[in-house]
């Protein structure tokens, strides 16, 4: 069976997921992979839906709109193409940053995974305190690839945290199947 | 003899497990059975009896040669196991091999003392510590119908298990 990508954004109150999962529900959806959160006082969706044949991803964001758009959510539904997750290749690594805010930690950050070729697999960032001094928190899982050289990506972490005053830790990810 | 392991979502694995009281015929073949379970999977450093199907409170541990270990009491096979101290915790990630594709973040106890019966029937008492500890605490958990899942730091602490270590 297809999947669609839904991607729902709102205003946060109680029964958001409720109404948008009734309708995927109610049209045959299946949820699999999702992330839901509260991002700035807004409620974000994420969600990989199998979907039955006959439902098309236009159809089901006209019934999503028409239950839930009246509701102040900003709804979105795209066919998918399947892609097959496997395992991969090289290690997993951990990266945590926190400073000062200021514009551009974040990309200065992926770019220098890029530049490495580390894929980033998730990333939250966090704006704590925002009165005079807002503090910046990122944290982020990048898969390196096996040739890939970490004391090199640590050292140049280690430089652009002191060229943007804040502190990035880099850790191996390593979790050991009991 | 080996045994499957199974995973998510058989009940069993969510059920706590009945006491085993007295060592008979039948419980010490559940020790082998564990025992030869674990030594199957490489990469295997505990196997409890739920995850081989078996609802009672029995496990065995070796986490000999693993990297973050210190403590090492070879192979361990314990029914019965209360812990008796537990220090303060750290939090590490851990995978279980009934539970496929992901991995999360939980907060144990880096050292504690457990007492159970060994399989000569005579009471053992094990002082563990670093990854014992973290292997002992994920087998006891299994025995209370507990995964890690039930134990991680936040919601958002689960994870793909991307590289097969």
């Amino acid at each position: 069976m297809p999947h669609v990508a839904v991607t729902a954004f709102g205003a946060d109150r109680p029964g958001i997921v409720a109404a948008v999962t009734g309708v995927l529900m109610g049209h045959g959806g299946n949820l699999e992979d999702t992330a839901m959160t509260q991002l700035g006082g807004h409620f974000a969706m994420m969600l990989i839906v199998e979907v039955p044949d006959s439902e098309s991803a236009d159809a089901l964001e006209r019934a999503l709109v028409a239950d839930v758009g009246s509701q102040g959510l900003t709804v979105a539904v795209r066919p998918i193409v399947e892609a097959e997750a496997g395992d991969a290749e090289g290690s997993a690594w951990a990266v945590s940053l926190y400073g000062a805010d200021r514009p551009g930690i974040v990309h200065r950050v992926a770019t220098t995974l890029a530049e490495h070729r580390g894929n980033i697999v998730d990333l939250s960032t966090r704006v704590v305190g925002r009165d005079a001094s807002p503090a910046y928190v990122l944290l982020l899982e990048v898969l390196l690839p096996a040739s890939a050289d970490a004391a090199a990506l640590d050292e140049e972490l280690r430089a652009l945290a002191v060229e943007l005053g804040v502190d990035i830790h880099l850790r191996p990810d390593d979790a050991d199947v009991l | 003899m080996i045994r499957p392991v199974l995973q998510l979502p058989h009940h069993v694995l969510g059920t706590p497990c009945a006491p085993v009281g007295e060592l008979d015929d039948v419980v010490r073949a559940l020790g082998r059975d564990l025992l030869d379970t674990m030594r199957a999977a490489s990469h295997s450093v505990g196997v409890a009896a739920p995850q081989i199907g078996i609802s009672r409170r029995a496990f065995c541990v070796d986490v000999t040669g693993h990297r973050k270990a210190r403590s090492c009491h070879g192979e361990v096979v314990l029914f019965d196991p209360v812990v008796l101290e537990a220090s303060s915790p750290e939090i590490a990630r851990e995978g279980c091999m009934s539970v496929p594709d992901l991995t999360g973040d939980v907060a144990r106890p880096t050292a504690l003392v457990v007492q159970g019966l060994g399989m000569d029937g005579e009471v053992h008492t094990y002082e563990v510590d670093a990854f014992e500890a973290r292997a002992f605490q994920h087998e006891l958990d299994h025995l209370d119908g507990l995964l890690f899942l039930d134990r991680v730091v936040a919601d958002d602490r689960v994870f793909r298990r991307r590289v097969y270590r």
